[in-house]
């Protein structure tokens, strides 16, 4: 009888607890809705793009009440693996952000939810920057709305600049080189100056060589991919690349443009000037702060500038995504009131309609390039492709046209696999 | 005679179901051992055999980033084995593990029976310093020795290229250790080598403790030197421990990842300096074809089954010896 009276109250009590649960789960259910948002590291390390992102969920959260925004924030090294693997587990966030070379592989494998016939409600969209939009789109649908884009620019000490009669505004790809010589000439006896620095195998950097000459990396010819480095006018561009490195930097041949970050140089004082994203100028150290400035790397063409690459990211709804909450977050972070804060912190707006043609970040943009828009080419960014040819041509190991042969076997291979 | 013939099947029945009964406690008391081994079986079936199952499966499938949002699968056959073996990327790099193995555990073995050597012949107080040092190098994770290794031997502001440039051994200003991928191969072999260095000192000094003093006496006072003393005397005591430890090495160098991947770094790796282990990553992950990525899991796993024969086949006959 005793035992009988024990399980009873066992069963009776876990009953209890099996309803008191279950309404808990119900009522938590009803009350804890959110949603996902993926963004770059490089959102969470600026106090004005985290008020800009606190301000956007505050208006969602206004729009949607009861609806919370988990922010989780994604390295540039490993967010393209966490992300396939919430592709396999099923458990997606409902918005992400991928830098512009990454969207085409995603868009082609079918990762992202279609955002074509809702184009027209995203904030400006009329107006989007041509070369980013074209990054969210695959077989003429829309899967990415355009976030923001960066320039590259130069970044040079106007006091080494004005002590050594370098221009601070070349109007040509010659007049910088003179510039440079002279620098060189003033301060280059400090061991590992460098009048410009650029680290070996920044392929962002020396590939707007290969534009500027009228060359490309890769075209598609019949449906089929073709390496065109090889060609006449990227050989050229290469050549002038490696001419203008040997004269510019004493950086390592081989290194990336992030060993070391070319900021860190620039602030232990051993560069007059720097490449690289417009931001750069943030970290050049308080003792050169006032004595910096940027401009448009010149074209070899007098009075042109020389095309450089259209870095950028796009926010899209990953496959599994909340669309239609997802769409709206979208929404308010790429608004005309966020554009306008993405140009103070040095971004270039994802709009055309906000450009002001006397900002030098977006002098920069105005003549831009980008990279093949097949769903490989990521796999020749992983590869090296590109920076194994650059170092090869610069420690000369290769000769331009047979390094750049063997870059373009290789692109060919990987981008019609 | 009724109850004569009705007392012979009780008796009969009392026997069988005694001997039953001494059947079943045998059969509990033998079936103990598959019980108390349950657990770790369920276990490893769970955390390994399972998803070595789905790599075999994966391995027979394209499965890339497509398959992977559709959770499944074309069966391919052999696709993805034919494919890598006429990849002369795979042979390229499987010749380099190869090369890259035997030195990494050549230097290995060396360094550490050098080390573990020098720690019988010094006192005791350096003995616990230098037996410390090596637990430190030992308790470090890889991620961080990396880092370390990268800040020393730096393009720009390393101590190795300031410390060879002050001592005179030759201007090493600007000095960039990982121009070329024997240079980089060269500097993860430094790392491995000084990783891996401290679980060989501790495993040959207490091997050496086996060793008799009164045979290595006799060698001594028979004129033999120290040499020839560890070679026909010290060597053949602690041979099984050095085919052991060589066995383990040669496992963990074939396969090794996360030095060579951080240390030459993402922006380096190129296929002049793949290893297997990174061949593996930048097929499978970096490029999500994770069905070919399955197969030179595969093919990785019976080299280093193969490897480890030797391993498991001494530790077996030393278990039968004991």
């Amino acid at each position: 009888m005793k035992v009988r009276i024990i399980v009873a109250a066992a069963i009776a009590t876990m009953l209890a607890v099996a309803a008191s649960s279950a309404s808990g789960g119900t009522v938590g259910l009803k009350a804890g809705k959110s949603i996902t948002v993926w963004l770059q590291v490089d959102a969470q390390n600026s106090p004005d793009w985290l008020a800009l992102t606190a301000a956007t969920n505050a208006q969602f959260q206004k729009d949607h009440p009861g609806v919370s925004v988990n922010m989780q924030y994604q390295t540039w090294g490993a967010h393209l693996q966490k992300f396939d693997a919430t592709l396999a587990g099923g458990n997606t966030p409902d918005v992400i952000e991928l830098g512009n070379t990454e969207m085409t592989k995603y868009m082609a494998a079918g990762a992202f939810q279609d955002l074509t016939a809702d184009k027209a409600s995203f904030p400006n969209s009329s107006t989007w920057l041509a070369g980013l939009a074209a990054s969210g789109k695959y077989n003429g649908k829309l899967y990415g709305v355009p976030y923001y884009a960066g320039s590259r620019l130069i970044t040079y000490r106007t006091d080494q600049f004005k002590a050594a009669g370098a221009s601070s505004s070349p109007t040509s790809l010659a007049q910088l080189t003179q510039g440079l010589s002279k620098l060189n000439a003033k301060y280059g006896s400090k061991k590992g100056y460098s009048p410009l620095y650029i680290a070996g195998t920044d392929w962002y950097y020396a590939l707007s060589f290969v534009y500027d000459f009228g060359g490309s990396i890769a075209q598609q010819i019949s449906g089929k991919w073709k390496g065109t480095l090889e060609s006449p006018r990227a050989v050229a561009g290469l050549t002038a690349y490696k001419a203008f490195f040997n004269v510019a930097s004493r950086a390592s041949k081989t290194t990336d443009e992030a060993h070391p970050n070319p900021y860190d140089v620039y602030a232990q004082g051993l560069a007059g000037s720097i490449e690289g994203p417009g931001w750069f100028s943030c970290c050049v150290g308080k003792q050169y702060t006032p004595v910096t400035a940027q401009f448009v790397m010149p074209s070899h063409t007098k009075g042109s500038v020389m095309p450089g690459f259209l870095g950028g990211s796009d926010l899209a709804v990953p496959i599994g995504g909340d669309k239609a909450l997802g769409e709206d977050w979208i929404r308010d972070y790429t608004s005309t009131s966020a554009m306008k804060a993405q140009q103070a912190m040095g971004n270039i707006p994802n709009t055309t309609s906000l450009f002001n043609p006397s900002n030098v970040h977006e002098k920069a943009a105005s003549r831009s390039w980008f990279v093949p828009t097949s769903k490989n080419w990521v796999n020749v960014e992983n590869g090296n492709v590109l920076r194994t040819m650059l170092a090869q041509i610069l420690t000369g190991k290769l000769s331009v046209k047979q390094a750049a042969q063997t870059a373009d076997a290789n692109i060919t291979f990987t981008l019609n696999q | 005679m009724t109850g004569t013939t009705s007392q012979v099947p009780d008796a009969a029945g009392a026997f069988g179901s005694r001997r039953r009964r001494r059947a079943w406690d045998r059969a509990v008391r033998g079936s103990v051992p598959f019980w108390l081994i349950l657990p770790v079986a369920v276990a490893m079936t769970a955390i390994l055999a399972y998803p070595l199952y789905q790599l075999i499966v994966i391995s027979f499938q394209k499965y890339g980033l497509f398959e992977l949002i559709k959770h499944s699968g074309t069966w391919v056959g052999l696709d993805n084995y034919r494919f890598i073996l006429h990849d002369p990327v795979f042979w390229d790099t499987l010749v380099r593990t190869i090369v890259f193995t035997v030195v990494n555990v050549a230097l290995t073995i060396v360094f550490g029976t050098l080390i573990a050597l020098l720690l019988v012949r010094i006192s005791t107080f350096m003995r616990i310093l230098l037996t410390a040092g090596l637990m430190l190098v030992w308790a470090m994770p890889p991620v961080v020795a990396v880092q370390v290794w990268y800040w020393m031997t730096n393009f720009q502001n390393g101590v190795l290229n300031y410390t060879l440039t002050q001592l005179g051994v030759g201007d090493y200003f600007q000095h960039d250790w990982y121009a070329t991928p024997t240079s980089q191969l060269g500097m993860t072999t430094s790392l491995i080598v000084w990783g891996a260095i401290p679980f060989i000192v501790v495993a040959v000094y207490a091997g050496l403790a086996q060793v008799p003093d009164e045979l290595v006496d006799a060698a001594e006072v028979d004129g033999a030197r120290p040499w020839r003393v560890f070679l026909d005397v010290t060597f053949p005591i602690l041979k099984p421990i050095f085919l052991i430890l060589t066995s383990l090495s040669i496992v963990w160098d074939f396969g090794v990842f996360t030095q060579p991947f951080l240390l030459i770094g993402e922006s380096h790796v190129n296929t002049s300096n793949y290893l297997m282990g990174v061949y593996l990553y930048e097929e499978g992950y970096a490029k999500s074809d994770f069905g070919r990525g399955a197969a030179i899991s595969m093919l990785m796993l019976l080299m280093v089954a193969g490897l480890s024969f030797f391993y498991v086949r001494k530790m077996v006959r030393m278990e039968s010896a004991s």
